[in-house]
């Protein structure tokens, strides 16, 4: 019995000598969410048995983990290239698992656009997604909004845009697919394709993706607004940005969020250095 | 046979399995939570959740239950006394598969109830964009107990046969993986990607395909998430499936348990 009693006690006390260093250096250990391997999609529909859409589920929910841990550090001034191919394989997967799952559609039309410009895969992917969701108007929305923003292939966006407005019944998609038919106003549709993502999203790390976009966006427009109005006044455009400001015309002067510098192009065009990205993200192959 | 049914119904309540499947059910309380993560589809995420605890929790209590009830009465003497009572030894097992059957459908209905209060509370949160379709969830998961009812007929087929539990377990999970990816497998070998396959391998995947389960078709989780529409001919095809292969399944272990020598 002492025996028993004697060895608890010394156990117990290990135990508290123990804890306190194990759970510091658990504490401790940089949080960092891996990517990792993911075995091939087959192998993962067998291994999944009739569990496709959780797996499916659970790949969107480890990119989601990945990509917020990475904004929280930019925060933090730790700048982390995300590793945008690991997260597009992921996400192609999941959608392989589960050809429903709208947060992977979403999420990869997130940053294979913008940070990654890879609008072909994007619209490939938006395709597939909508011989399953046939009821959603989402997809058809992204999916003109690439076509006619990045790809300038205005039939196509007119099409998809047509789509959109039919299955949704509002009429700010027919309103797009009308105007989309001309190059014109492309800042003004990038502000309201970028509000309509901000309104409906509850994830803080991509919310505050959208709103740094549609700062950036709202600014480019102030000044192309304030480029018009010196046109109409002064009867030639223009030279720079620095000229709207000076003479009056813009104020405040205008802040890329993104760190960069506004100017103006020879046609008149308003373009900023940082290219509407931050500089740890351009250099991401 | 009812009395075996209630009285394998009574061994497994007594055995407090019940109480184990509220505590794991207890992981209900987490999915909203989990669920709100989600960027677009809470409650489809909460959906998929509950469905896939579900669908886990059944197939513990089919391998578990089904594998371990012949043996461990065979293991512990339990059938001398019982076959000497004037019951024939088909209508004990009957009795017994019955048992773990009807409890399986309990425990299905319970979860169900969980799970439906979990969407209802998840919904109401985040409201979603389609309407949730609350009779195909139903059909869901009582698919998914007939889907686990076949793997317990497959865990007392592989019982009979057995003189431990491992081949029931471990056959009843092989099964059951088998069994999910047989369609997959199917069309793939009958598809032109498969040239370089070899004749024979091609003719054995058929063979396997006719004559494992399929439990492909039990799987109506997308249609319950997202609101599929259910295929009627298709689940009438199903129940049928379900009902001669259940049939056949306990004809062949009934046979061999009855010529089984007990010592």
């Amino acid at each position: 019995m002492m025996r028993t009693v004697s060895s608890g006690i010394v156990c117990l006390i290990l135990y508290v000598a123990l804890i306190i260093p194990f759970t510091t250096y658990l504490k401790n250990k940089p949080f960092v969410e891996k990517l990792g391997y993911v075995p091939s999609v087959t192998a993962l529909k067998a291994v999944a048995a009739d569990h496709k859409e959780l797996v499916a589920a659970s790949l969107v929910l480890k990119v989601l983990m990945y990509f917020g841990g990475l904004v929280e550090k930019a925060d933090n001034q730790v700048a982390v290239p995300p590793d945008y191919i690991s997260m597009s394989r992921l996400l192609h997967g999941a959608v392989k698992l589960d050809p429903y799952n709208m947060d992977a559609y979403y999420f990869a039309q997130g940053f294979l656009t913008w940070d990654v410009k890879q609008f072909k895969l994007a619209n490939d992917l938006l395709d597939y997604g909508m011989k399953y969701r046939t009821w959603d108007w989402y997809l058809p929305f992204f999916a003109g909004f690439n076509s006619a923003y990045f790809m300038k292939d205005y039939a196509a966006a007119a099409r998809y845009y047509q789509r959109a407005g039919e299955l949704s019944g509002s009429d700010l998609s027919k309103l797009l697919a009308g105007r989309y038919m001309q190059e014109s106003g492309q800042t003004e549709l990038a502000i309201v394709y970028l509000s309509a993502m901000e309104n409906g999203e509850r994830n803080p790390a991509l919310k505050k993706n959208y709103q740094l976009r549609l700062t950036a966006f709202r600014e480019t427009r102030r000044i192309e607004l304030a480029c018009d109005r010196y046109r109409e006044t002064r009867g030639v455009l223009p030279k720079t940005v620095e000229q709207l400001v000076i003479e009056g015309f813009l104020s405040p002067p205008p802040k890329d969020p993104y760190g960069g510098q506004f100017y103006l192009e020879a046609d008149g065009k308003v373009v900023t250095t940082s290219k509407y990205a931050f500089k740890n993200v351009k250099n991401v192959k | 046979m009812t009395t075996i049914i209630r009285i394998t119904l009574k061994g497994i309540f007594r055995d407090r399995v019940f109480q184990g499947i509220m505590v794991t059910a207890g992981a209900f309380l987490l999915i909203p939570v989990i669920a709100s993560l989600s960027m677009r589809q809470v409650t489809e995420l909460s959906l998929t959740l509950s469905l896939s605890l579900i669908s886990f929790i059944l197939l513990l209590l089919s391998v578990f239950l089904g594998g371990t009830s012949l043996w461990k009465d065979i293991e512990r003497r339990y059938t001398f006394s019982v076959l000497g009572l004037p019951i024939s030894r088909q209508s004990y097992m009957l009795g017994r598969f019955g048992g773990v059957a009807l409890f399986v459908l309990l425990a299905a209905a319970v979860l169900g109830a969980a799970a439906f209060a979990v969407v209802t509370y998840s919904s109401a949160l985040y409201p979603p964009d389609r309407p949730i379709v609350w009779s195909t969830m139903a059909i869901c998961i009582l698919f998914d107990a007939m889907k686990y009812i076949l793997l317990i007929a497959v865990a007392f087929l592989f019982s009979t046969v057995s003189t431990s539990f491992f081949l029931p377990v471990f056959g009843t999970i092989a099964t059951f993986l088998a069994g999910g990816v047989t369609q997959q497998v199917y069309e793939f070998v009958n598809s032109p990607a498969s040239k370089a396959l070899s004749p024979f391998v091609k003719l054995l995947a058929t063979g396997l395909y006719y004559i494992l389960p399929n439990f492909g078709a039990f799987d109506l989780k997308v249609n319950a998430i997202y609101g599929l529409p259910l295929p009627a001919n298709g689940l009438f095809l199903s129940v049928a499936y379900f009902v001669v292969y259940v049939g056949l399944l306990l004809s062949v272990a009934a046979a061999i348990f009855a010529r089984r020598e007990m010592r």
